[in-house]
């Protein structure tokens, strides 16, 4: 920000207010700069509310002489604040209405020809005697933030233990807090566009999710936000992070997911998100493991001359141990065989053949997994369509069901060209056959 | 980790000595053999060609029930590592429900190779790379090399 605004003081009949603009991300004050962007001209620019500054903090660092400005500062104020002077300050709120002491400001203000920003803020400190008196005067507001605190006020009663020191109940308040009652704060603006629509300049895109940025803002304030979180601005989001006293914060921390005001913008940040919800359900395509009985019910055999293949050794392809003649191994459907503590434990947690994702129950796992593939994998290849039968090797081994795991598995390593093919392949299908493998278990239940 | 996994990583670590893929060179620490640190050489006939990348597989502990996670501690231009301070990579095999215990280091090792000859473009960690690549080739390439001269001679 330029040096002027470090400078600046605020004259009592006018707030100035810092424009934003989406374009070039530059500031300026607006009753110096007007509302349009001064660096590229842009009209896509929004006048920065209190609670919906990321530059919060130093916004207000200079400003604290302002009373208005301190508005958006956290929201412990003092009880009686709700009268302080600020509403003076203000030329387009009217004189205090004992009704609605409450509503600390209420602006209508034009921001542009025909445009106009709309502005109310509301002071409330949570008690019970309060509670009455929330229904009236502000409407919809007003009465869906008395059901909230009725709501929370069962949550804050049963669980917050450093509650005490507010002497009902009500919302604890932040660690320099001295036990004075918690003034909750709630926010609404909206801008109203009184013009035709334009389509050399169209509307600011981000408004409505700054709107409801500025809900859930407002609402985190009545919730009570975890000690030692920070209000408005960046410090916003760390309280999301921070965990959640109770479960309607967990329900907003959800809703946020850590993303400043849930906005996505860019191309880039939506891919984000897309890979790391794909991420989280990663895993959960696998196979599900197989349950004790199936993995005792495989049948044990001593390897035999035959089995070790024409270099006349083999390997136990998950310990990478030498097997031996006559030593006991245990056997799948698909022929491929291991050590029988090497395989438990793959089997409790997969109930795949390690080597080629057939499932160990042969016909019956197979037919269902094929079922759950269904539409997703190119069929033909049994194995193909079965979820998360897009490893490497796979393909070779399907095909050489009798083949020697590890040692005759030269595919799984001499062709990373063709792994990397597979994988790519691999990756759409993936989710669409493990999804439908969830469904059908959802739905028919598990064939373990 | 379990002994089992121990020796499992003994002896791969014994194959990759005994046949390591050309252009890399395997740091192994005895005391801690669940971290490898290695050196990939930027394949000849890559725009990667002349970088020298180190890399660090890291064994899990159910290792090799989960797939090793494979990070670029050198920071390069690609569209399959992330571009970030971790540089991690998953795809394919590495992913956990790809992996198969079956699949050793040398298979991770060549497939990474390989991605440094021919990124994976659908299974992208960085789109914005990706699409460079697909969309103005050259100023992939220029990028890419601009990154190998700063970060890895």
């Amino acid at each position: 920000m330029d040096s002027s605004t470090t400078h600046s003081t605020p004259t009592p009949t006018t707030r100035r207010e810092v424009v934003f603009c989406h374009e070039c991300h530059d500031e300026w004050y607006r009753d110096e700069k007007g509302i349009i962007c001064p660096e590229c001209q842009s009209e896509f620019t929004e006048i920065i509310e209190d609670d919906n500054d990321p530059r919060d903090n130093f916004d207000h660092a200079h400003t604290d002489d302002d009373d208005d400005l301190d508005d958006s500062l956290p929201p412990l104020e003092e009880s009686g604040s709700s009268n302080h002077p600020l509403h003076n300050h203000n030329p387009w709120s009217d004189a205090d209405d004992p009704e609605e002491a409450d509503i600390s400001s209420m602006r209508l203000q034009p921001i542009g020809p025909g445009r106009f920003h709309v502005q109310a803020t509301i002071h409330r400190t949570i008690s019970p005697a309060q509670f009455g008196a929330s229904g009236n005067g502000l409407g919809a507001v007003a009465a869906f933030q008395s059901f909230l605190t009725n709501v929370l006020q069962s949550a804050h009663a049963q669980q917050s233990p450093a509650g005490a020191s507010g002497a009902d109940g009500q919302a604890e308040s932040r660690s320099e807090g001295d036990g004075q009652p918690r003034v909750h704060r709630f926010t609404y603006s909206a801008n109203a566009h009184l013009h035709p629509r334009d389509d050399d300049h169209p509307e600011p895109r981000g408004e409505p999710v700054d709107d409801l940025e500025n809900v859930v803002t407002g609402l985190l304030a009545m919730l009570g936000e975890p000690p030692g979180g920070r209000r408005g601005g960046p410090g916003q989001s760390a309280a999301f992070r921070d965990m959640p006293p109770n479960p309607l914060m967990g329900l907003f921390a959800a809703m946020s997911g850590g993303q400043h005001g849930d906005a996505v913008y860019s191309q880039e940040a939506l891919d984000r998100i897309v890979s790391q919800l794909m991420e989280q359900t990663a895993t959960s395509n696998a196979p599900g493991p197989a349950s004790q009985e199936d993995i005792d019910a495989l049948p044990r055999k001593n390897v035999s001359e035959e089995m070790l293949g024409p270099e006349h050794r083999a390997e136990c392809s998950i310990c990478m141990d030498e097997v031996a003649v006559g030593e006991q191994v245990t056997e799948l459907p698909c022929k491929h065989w291991f050590h029988h503590p090497c395989i438990a434990a793959w089997l409790s947690e997969h109930n795949t053949c390690p080597h080629c994702r057939k499932g160990i129950k042969g016909e019956e796992t197979s037919a269902s997994a094929q079922q759950g593939g269904h539409g997703a994998a190119s069929g033909g290849d049994p194995t193909s369509s079965m979820p998360g039968a897009f490893g490497v090797s796979g393909e070779g081994t399907a095909n050489q069901p009798y083949g020697i795991p590890g040692s005759s598995h030269p595919d799984a390593n001499a062709n990373p060209e063709s792994n990397s093919t597979a994988a790519r392949e691999g990756a759409g299908d993936g989710s669409g056959s493990g999804l439908g493998e969830r469904l059908r278990r959802g739905l028919f239940g598990s064939p373990n | 980790m379990s002994t089992g996994a121990k020796k499992r990583i003994m002896k791969e670590y014994g194959e990759c000595l005994a046949d390591t893929p050309t252009g890399m060179k395997i740091n192994f620490d005895e005391q801690n053999m669940t971290k490898w640190e290695v050196l990939l050489d930027g394949p000849e006939q890559s725009v990667y060609a002349g970088g020298h990348f180190k890399l660090e597989i890291n064994f899990p502990n159910e290792y090799p029930f989960k797939p090793p996670v494979v990070s670029f501690k050198t920071k390069i231009y690609h569209p399959n590592v992330s571009n970030d301070d971790k540089g991690s990579m998953c795809l394919g095999l590495l992913r956990p429900d790809q992996w198969k215990p079956p699949n050793k280091v040398v298979t991770v090792l060549s497939l990474i190779q390989s991605l440094l000859i021919e990124p994976n473009i659908d299974d992208a960690i960085e789109p914005s790379i990706a699409n460079e690549y697909k969309e103005n080739r050259k100023e992939f390439e220029k990028n890419v090399k601009d990154w190998v001269k700063r970060y890895a001679k």
